[in-house]
C-alpha cells in the first residue's frame, strides 16, 4: 500500500456512510467542548431550556392559561423568602418565580418561532437572489437594503406599535425585522459557493439545478446561517423583552420583559427583586446563546476546516 | 473580408472517426461599466476557432494563460454558451461534410432549404441547442476533469457519493450495485474500497485528481476534457497522473481534449496540437510536425519557454512582453506585437504606436488625444510641438522595429499633431502548410509540401 492517505485513522472496509458521518459529528462536538466559554454558554442554555421544559414541575401552571401570571392579591410586593413566594411578588401580586420559570417557556417559544420564520424567509430570498443573479438579485437586494437601513429595535417597535399590543404581533414584528440578515448572508455565500468547480462538475454530470442547489450549494453555504441563527436565539429574546417592557405585549403574561416592567416602579422604593430576577434571565439567555454561537463559528469556519 | 472559416481551418482528415467538430466558435464576454451596467466592449476570449477531435485521439490545446483555452474547453463541455458558431457532437463523416458545405455559405445568403438542413443538423448535434436524447447522449459522453482537484470535489460529500453521482443522476445504478460500480472505478484509477467512506480533504492532491478522473469515467464517456489536470501537482505526481490518463485512454478508446500551457506535458500524450493565441488558432497540426517543423513564431516561442525543450530549441527566442488585451486584439496577425520576425505585412496599427508611447519615458503623459479614422490611420495630438516632433523622428529612426517603420504609408506633423497611416491589412488566415497542418502566419518557411 503506497497510496495510503494521511487520514486520521485508517478506514476499515466495514465503514458505512452513517458511521463516518456520526464520527464526524462526534469530532465536531469534541472540538466545541474544548473551548471553556463555549461550554459555559452551553451550560446556561441547557439550564434555561431545562427550566422551560420542566416549568410545570417547578411552578404549578395557572388555570386556564398557564402563560398568564397568577395574582395573589393578598401578597402585594412581598420580598423574596416570603412563604409561598420564594422570589417575592410584584406590586400587583404576580409571583416572580412563576414569571421567571414560565417566562423561559415564553422566550423559547418566541425565539424558536421567530428564528424558524426568519431563517426560512431569509434563506429563500437570499438563495433566489444569489442563484439567479441579474435583475432579480438587484431588486431583492434593494428591498433588503431598505430594511437594513432602519435600526432593528426602532423598526420592530414601530411595527409592533402599528399592529397593536399583543405577543403575536411582537413575533410578527421581529420576523419582519430579522429575516434580512439571513438573506444577505445567504446571498453572499451562494455567490461565492456557486463559483466552485464542484458545481461545474455537477452540471457536467447532468444533474438538475434544484439538486445542485440542495446537494452542492446549500450544504456548503449554510454554516454562517446556523451561526447567525444561534446568536439570534439570544438577540431575539433581548429585543422581544424590550418590546414587552415598553408595553407592546398583553399585560399580565408570564414574560420577562413584562415582569421587569411591573417591578420598575418599585426599584426606587427598594423593591429590587421583581425586576432583577427576570432581568438576569434575559441576560443569561442572551449571554448563553452568544457564547455558544461564537464557539460554533470558530469550529464551523470553513477556512479552518479545509486546512485541518 | 474574412474568408469562410471552414475552408482552410479544418485540420481533420475526412473519415467516420469524427467525434467533435468545433466550427468558427466565438465566445465574447461583455464588459460592463457604470451604474447602469452599460456594455462598453467585449472580451473576445474565443474569437473564431475551428478544429476536430476524432475518436480515441488526444488533442492538445496549448497557449498562455488568458489566451481563451479554458473558455474554449468550457464551451466544448457545454458549461458556457457560445456567442457564435458551434460545437458539434457525434456527427458522422457524411454529416460532417454536409455541415461544412452548409457553413461555407454565409447565413444571409443561405436558401431556405439550406437553412432547414442546417437547423436539422443543429438540433441533433449542436451542443448548445440540442435537447432530449441527443443532449442526454452528449452529457453522458463528454466529461471534464478540472485543474483544481480540491475545488472540484464537494467537501461535504463522501467519495462514494462523489464518484457514484453520475451513475445515480443517469439512473444507471443504485444501492449495493452502485457501491460495487464505484469500487470498480476507484480501482481503475489506483484507489480502492477502503477509500469509499472518506471526505475529499482526507486525500492528497494527486489522489483527489484520481477521484476526479474516476468520476469523469463513471458514465464511460467518449470524450474527456482535461483542463490543466496536472499543473497544480508536484512533478513526480504529474507523471503518475499522465501515465494513468494514458493507460485509461488505451483501455477505453477515450478521446482527450488536453488543455495546458505547457507544451512538454502534451508532447507524449497528444496526437495533434492546437496552439491558441488571443482567442484564435495560431497553428494546428500533428504533434510531431508541431515540434519538428513549427510554422508560427508563437509556437517557436512556446517551445523555447518549455524547460524540456530548451536543448532542442536553443536558437529560439523566449517570449517577451505581455499578452495583448483580448478586448482589443491586434490587427493582422495578433502576434505581431511580440513577434521577433514580424514583417511590414503583419498588421501594424495605431495601437502599436500607443503601446510604444506607453513604454517611452515621458512621452505617454504628453499624449492628449488619439483620433482614429480606422485602426490603421489616426491623428495623435500632443501637449507640445516638441513631443509631436519627437514621435515623428522616432518613427523614422530605428527606435521602432524595422517592420513597423516600413509599414508606415504616410507620416506628417503639423503643430502639436502627428498624422499617421499604416498599410491596411486583413486578418491573417490559417493556411495549409503540410498534411493536416495549418498556421496563421504571413511567412512561409518553405519546409512544407505544397497544399494538395
Amino acid at each position: 500500500m503506497v497510496d495510503v492517505p494521511a487520514g486520521p485513522a485508517p478506514a476499515r472496509i466495514t465503514d458505512s456512510a452513517w458511521r463516518v458521518r456520526t464520527r464526524r459529528g462526534g469530532e465536531l462536538l469534541m472540538s466545541l467542548l474544548k473551548n471553556p466559554t463555549t461550554v459555559a454558554g452551553l451550560v446556561f442554555i441547557v439550564l434555561l431550556l431545562g427550566m422551560a421544559i420542566f416549568a410545570p414541575l417547578i411552578a404549578e401552571p395557572n388555570t386556564p392559561d398557564a402563560y398568564q401570571m397568577p395574582r395573589d392579591w393578598g401578597a402585594l410586593a412581598v420580598p423574596p423568602g416570603s412563604p409561598g413566594h420564594i422570589l417575592g411578588t410584584t406590586n400587583v401580586g404576580g409571583d416572580v418565580l412563576y414569571g421567571v420559570v414560565w417566562g423561559a417557556r415564553t422566550s423559547l417559544r418566541l425565539s424558536v418561532i421567530v428564528v424558524s420564520l426568519t431563517v426560512l424567509i431569509g434563506v429563500t430570498v437570499g438563495s433566489i437572489a444569489g442563484f439567479r443573479g441579474g435583475k432579480v438579485d438587484e431588486i431583492l437586494m434593494r428591498i433588503v437594503d431598505v430594511f437594513l437601513s432602519i435600526p432593528e429595535l426602532i423598526f420592530a417597535l414601530a411595527i409592533a406599535a402599528v399592529l397593536g399590543p399583543s405577543f403575536r404581533n411582537i413575533i410578527l414584528a421581529l420576523a419582519v425585522v430579522f429575516w434580512v440578515k439571513y438573506a444577505r448572508i445567504m446571498r453572499a455565500q451562494i455567490i461565492h459557493v456557486k463559483e466552485n468547480e464542484y458545481v461545474d462538475a455537477a452540471r457536467v454530470i447532468g444533474d438538475s439545478p434544484l439538486r445542485i442547489y440542495l446537494k452542492d450549494i446549500l450544504p456548503n453555504s449554510i454554516t454562517p446561517v446556523v451561526v447567525q441563527a444561534t446568536l439570534d436565539m439570544g438577540n431575539i429574546v433581548l429585543v422581544g423583552a424590550t418590546l414587552s417592557f415598553i408595553g407592546l405585549s398583553e399585560a399580565g403574561i408570564a414574560e420577562w420583559g413584562v415582569l421587569v416592567s411591573e417591578g420598575q416602579s418599585g426599584i426606587s422604593a427598594g423593591r429590587w427583586w421583581s425586576s432583577t430576577f427576570p432581568g438576569m434571565m434575559v441576560f443569561l439567555w442572551a449571554l448563553g446563546f452568544n457564547l455558544f454561537g461564537d464557539g460554533l463559528r470558530d469550529v464551523l469556519d470553513p477556512k479552518t476546516e479545509s486546512t485541518r | 473580408m474574412t474568408a469562410p472559416a471552414n475552408t482552410v481551418v479544418r485540420t481533420g482528415r475526412d473519415g467516420d472517426d469524427l467525434l467533435v467538430a468545433v466550427r468558427d466558435l466565438k465566445k465574447h464576454f461583455p464588459i460592463r461599466e457604470g451604474a447602469l451596467q452599460k456594455v462598453v466592449g467585449h472580451i473576445k476570449a474565443v474569437d473564431g476557432v475551428s478544429f476536430d477531435i476524432r475518436r480515441g485521439e488526444t488533442v492538445g490545446l496549448v497557449g498562455e494563460s488568458g489566451c481563451g483555452k479554458t473558455t474554449l474547453g468550457r464551451v466544448v463541455s457545454g458549461l458556457t454558451e457560445p456567442t457564435d458558431g458551434g460545437v458539434y457532437f457525434g456527427l458522422g463523416g457524411e454529416e460532417r461534410r454536409k455541415l461544412d458545405t452548409l457553413l461555407e455559405v454565409q447565413s444571409p445568403d443561405r436558401t431556405d432549404e439550406q437553412s432547414e438542413a442546417l437547423s436539422a443538423l443543429d438540433a441533433n448535434h449542436r451542443v448548445d441547442v440540442m435537447v432530449g436524447d441527443a443532449f442526454d447522449h452528449y452529457r453522458r459522453n463528454c466529461q471534464v476533469v478540472f485543474q483544481e482537484s480540491f475545488a472540484s470535489l464537494n467537501p461535504r460529500q463522501l467519495i462514494k457519493d462523489i464518484v457514484g453521482r453520475p451513475l445515480r443522476v443517469h439512473r444507471e445504478a443504485s444501492g449495493s450495485d452502485l457501491t460495487e460500480r464505484v469500487v470498480e472505478l476507484l480501482e481503475q484509477v489506483g484507489l480502492g474500497r477502503q477509500h469509499l467512506f472518506r471526505y475529499p480533504h482526507q486525500f492528497s492532491g494527486g489522489q483527489r485528481q484520481r477521484i476526479s478522473i474516476a468520476r469523469a469515467l463513471a458514465l464511460d464517456p467518449e470524450l474527456v476534457i482535461l483542463d490543466e489536470p496536472t499543473s497544480a501537482l508536484d512533478v513526480s505526481v504529474q507523471a503518475q497522473i499522465l501515465n494513468l490518463l494514458h493507460e485509461l485512454q488505451q483501455e477505453r478508446n477515450l478521446a482527450y481534449l488536453f488543455i495546458t500551457h505547457d507544451l512538454s506535458v502534451v508532447r507524449h500524450m497528444a496526437d495533434r496540437i492546437v496552439v491558441m493565441y488571443v482567442g484564435k488558432v495560431a497553428e494546428a497540426g500533428p504533434t510531431q510536425t508541431i515540434f519538428e517543423r513549427p510554422e508560427h513564431p508563437y509556437t517557436d516561442a512556446l517551445l523555447a519557454s518549455s524547460p524540456d525543450m530548451k536543448e532542442s530549441a536553443q536558437d529560439l527566442q523566449a517570449l517577451e512582453g505581455a499578452i495583448p488585451d483580448p478586448a482589443l486584439p491586434p490587427q493582422g496577425c495578433r502576434f505581431h506585437t511580440r513577434c521577433p520576425v514580424a514583417t511590414p505585412a503583419c498588421g501594424w496599427e495605431v495601437d502599436d504606436i500607443v503601446r510604444w508611447l506607453e513604454d517611452e519615458e515621458g512621452m505617454f503623459d504628453e499624449l492628449r488625444d488619439v483620433e482614429r479614422k480606422s485602426p490603421f490611420e489616426a491623428a495623435l495630438s500632443f501637449r507640445s510641438e516638441d513631443a509631436a516632433n519627437r514621435l515623428a523622428a522616432a518613427l523614422r529612426s530605428d527606435a521602432v522595429p524595422d517592420a513597423m517603420r516600413s509599414a508606415i504609408e504616410d507620416l506628417n506633423t503639423t503643430g502639436t499633431d502627428t498624422r499617421i497611416r499604416f498599410t491596411a491589412v486583413d486578418e491573417v488566415q490559417l493556411t495549409l502548410r503540410s498534411e493536416d497542418h495549418v498556421a496563421a502566419c504571413v511567412l512561409n518557411r518553405g519546409t512544407s509540401t505544397e497544399p494538395s
